[in-house]
């Protein structure tokens, strides 16, 4: 390096060197100094920068009227004499970063570089460097240290799991939240692939998320649904969304993870609450029906105890009337029966309907049903049809519901020729075929029809045009057919009666 | 024991078809004459005053209730006791028909023996109150033969009023009132004054 003029020891070079360097030192942003290593320097030479550096000029500076160590500020001149003199002792090159205070009062960053050039007589180092204003560039740095911080903050204070992966998918941050909702520590997880943190069973679907978003093309925000495992092997469903951040040319992914086993569980209740609501108000319905129903079961059971005692009457009589026990005990059994439909129906009331399809031969489903309806139409002396397309084929549902249905429909219809005065021997028929890949199911009866008045609360609980009957068989039926994914119908018959049809899916 | 008067019957109605066949077997069994009835109005429609026996009947029928039917029986004199089938929740409902004067109430399902037991209480105190009516009729007739005189006379002897003192209130002559006397004696079938005396109650 060249030496300054006017040197402390007068070592002096030639006038056109002083110019250019002059020219030079002028121009430097900040200001050059040439000091001794003394308490706080003394300069002997400085360039005209200082001015703007400091609020000092040269002159005043050069007389040493002031002190460069003056405009150090306090808490740093000990660190700064620290770092400068031991750079010296070694005559070694130093840099340091510390504040001044101007002349005018106020604080700045400077940045310093300087070394030794050479020794005076008496051994004090002499110094040479330049001393730079670097406030704006330390205010830049201070407001994005803040910035960090804040967003560290953020990010470690965060309820979901904040978790930065490289455009590989390796992990390269881990917050608080993450740590606790995974297990890992950040420094154990670190490196470690992304999907390692979801459940093998949502391996793919992640990496179809992971492949998709990496670059999605647009802002908005895509999250996906997985289930998470943790270091323990804990299975637990998250949501997550990704973003791509750009660091520094490399793609890098911030992914948020939110722990859903609590919403999940709160869900849960709420669907439980819902379901034991519905029950209750089923319940509710019921008990608002105790009455009826209680009436409707002690009517029957009155009878029996009726014919009962009537039958050991007869039984004691001397001689025993059989014919007439004969019939006592047939009417007995047929109030049994009676009551024992009432519970059923109301069972089927207060039962949660739990639908088993399976795949069922419909025509032996069809003709079973008859077998079983037989018995109540022999009582009214009525006669079942069966009328079966040939080969009937298999179907999906729940051959006791749909059993429950084609009875009810089969008893309602039978009842309704009942009132109809229709003759002992009369016909319902019971028929099945294919209609547009389904089978259609139909009782047709020749009763009383739908009349418009009725039609309105056909399918209400609770609804009957029967003195006894509760109301709720067609209720039902519809409601299991529409579980079995069909529609109970119903048209009045041009000759008289009506007929109810649904459809089954094929299997 | 008046329970098998022939002209009692027992009156059954219930809207329930089985329950009313049933009761109507328990009857025969028991060889107790009835009739059925599916409702309160089928019953009215065969119904005069005339008719003796008691009523089995329903509390809850659709169209006129057992309530209303005991109501309108009550309003038209009718003396058939009435038995209430009650049902679960009948309670209040029974309370008030045994309010009204109903005989009693059973509970559905009925027992067979308390019944026929109940049944057969209620012809008898349908009886007794019958032939009380009758006497009571048939008192009432006899007093209307009496003339004006004599009746005034019957009142004040049923008083226990002596003779005298009645020639002095009526201002007719002693031996008149012995005359009238007589003839209330023989027109209403009374041997003594005691006789005589409770006949008055009866009638009134």
């Amino acid at each position: 390096m060249t030496k300054l003029p006017q040197p402390l020891n007068s070592k002096s070079g030639s006038s056109g060197d002083y110019d250019r360097l002059e020219t030079l030192l002028q121009n430097l942003p900040g200001m050059a100094y040439r000091c001794l290593n003394l308490k706080h320097w003394p300069m002997d030479f400085v360039s005209d920068g200082c001015f703007e550096l400091c609020g000092y000029h040269r002159h005043e500076i050069e007389s040493q009227s002031v002190l460069w160590g003056d405009f150090t500020h306090p808490d740093m001149i000990d660190e700064v004499d620290r770092i400068v003199s031991s750079a010296a002792d070694r005559g070694e090159p130093f840099e340091i970063e510390y504040r001044i205070i101007t002349r005018d009062g106020r604080e700045k960053w400077v940045w310093e570089r300087g070394r030794v050039v050479d020794y005076r007589s008496d051994g004090v180092a002499i110094l040479e460097g330049l001393i730079t204003d670097i406030t704006d560039r330390k205010l830049a740095e201070a407001a994005l240290m803040r910035a960090e911080a804040y967003a560290q903050a953020i990010v470690e204070s965060a309820v979901d799991a904040v978790i930065t992966v490289d455009s590989q998918g390796s992990i390269e941050s881990f917050n608080q939240a993450a740590s606790a909702m995974f297990g890992y520590r950040a420094d154990e997880v670190r490196g470690l692939h992304c999907r390692s943190l979801v459940a093998t069973t949502f391996y793919r679907e992640f990496d179809r998320y992971f492949q998709r978003y990496r670059d999605p093309g647009d802002a908005a925000v895509h999250s996906v649904d997985l289930n998470a495992c943790d270091k323990r092997d804990r299975k637990f469903p998250i949501v997550m969304s990704m973003r791509a951040i750009l660091d520094v040319g490399e793609k890098k992914y911030v992914m948020l993870i939110r722990d859903l086993t609590q919403q999940r569980l709160a869900e849960k209740e709420v669907r439980d609450q819902r379901d034991l609501l519905a029950h209750v108000d089923r319940l509710n319905t019921l008990g608002e029906m105790a009455a009826g129903i209680a009436h409707e079961i002690n009517q029957p059971l009155t009878a029996i105890s009726m014919y009962a005692q009537s039958s050991l009457r007869f039984l004691q009589r001397e001689p025993p009337q059989l014919q007439r026990l004969e019939d006592a005990l047939e009417k007995l059994s047929q109030q049994a029966h009676r009551a024992g439909a009432v519970i059923e129906r109301m069972q089927e009331m207060t039962r949660p309907h739990q639908s088993r399809q399976q795949t069922v031969d419909s025509g032996r489903l069809l003709r079973e049903i008859r077998d079983l309806g037989e018995v109540e139409a022999q009582i009214r002396n009525y006669i079942i049809v069966l009328r079966l397309d040939d080969r009937l084929p298999a179907v999906k549902c729940d051959p006791i519901q749909i059993q429950q249905v084609i009875l009810n429909l089969l008893r309602n219809g039978m009842e309704s020729m009942h009132a109809n005065h229709c003759k002992p021997g009369s016909k319902i028929v019971l028929q099945a075929r294919i209609d547009h890949e389904q089978l259609r199911i139909s009782i047709v009866d020749s009763g009383q029809g739908i009349s418009r008045k009725f039609e309105k609360q056909l399918y209400q609980p609770f609804a009957s045009t029967k003195e006894s009957g509760m109301g709720l068989g067609l209720s039902i039926s519809r409601s299991i057919i529409a579980a079995h994914g069909g529609q109970l119908g119903y048209s009045n018959n041009r000759n008289g009666g009506a007929t109810f049809f649904f459809n089954l899916a094929l299997a | 024991m008046t329970t098998d008067d022939p002209s009692q019957l027992i009156f059954v109605i219930d809207d329930d078809e089985a329950v009313r066949d049933s009761m109507g077997m328990l009857l025969d069994s028991a060889d107790l004459p009835h009739r059925c009835f599916a409702s309160a109005d089928e019953f009215l429609a065969h119904h005069d005053a005339s008719q003796r026996g008691c009523l089995v009947l329903d509390i809850r029928m659709p169209g006129t209730t057992g309530l209303e039917l005991q109501q309108r029986l009550a309003e038209t004199g009718s003396c058939l006791p009435i038995i209430f089938m009650t049902g679960h929740g009948d309670v209040p409902m029974a309370v008030e028909a045994m309010r009204r004067g109903a005989f009693d109430f059973l509970r559905k399902p009925v027992n067979e023996t308390d019944f026929l037991e109940r049944v057969r209480d209620a012809l008898d105190r349908e009886s007794g109150s019958w032939h009380q009516r009758l006497d009571r009729e048939r008192v009432r007739q006899r007093i209307a033969t009496l003339t004006e005189r004599e009746h005034e006379v019957f009142q004040l002897v049923a008083e226990g009023i002596a003779n005298k003192a009645i020639a002095s209130e009526l201002g007719i002559s002693e031996r008149t009132v012995e005359v009238h006397r007589a003839q209330v004696m023989k027109k209403l079938g009374a041997k003594t004054l005691a006789q005589l005396v409770r006949i008055h109650l009866r009638s009134e």
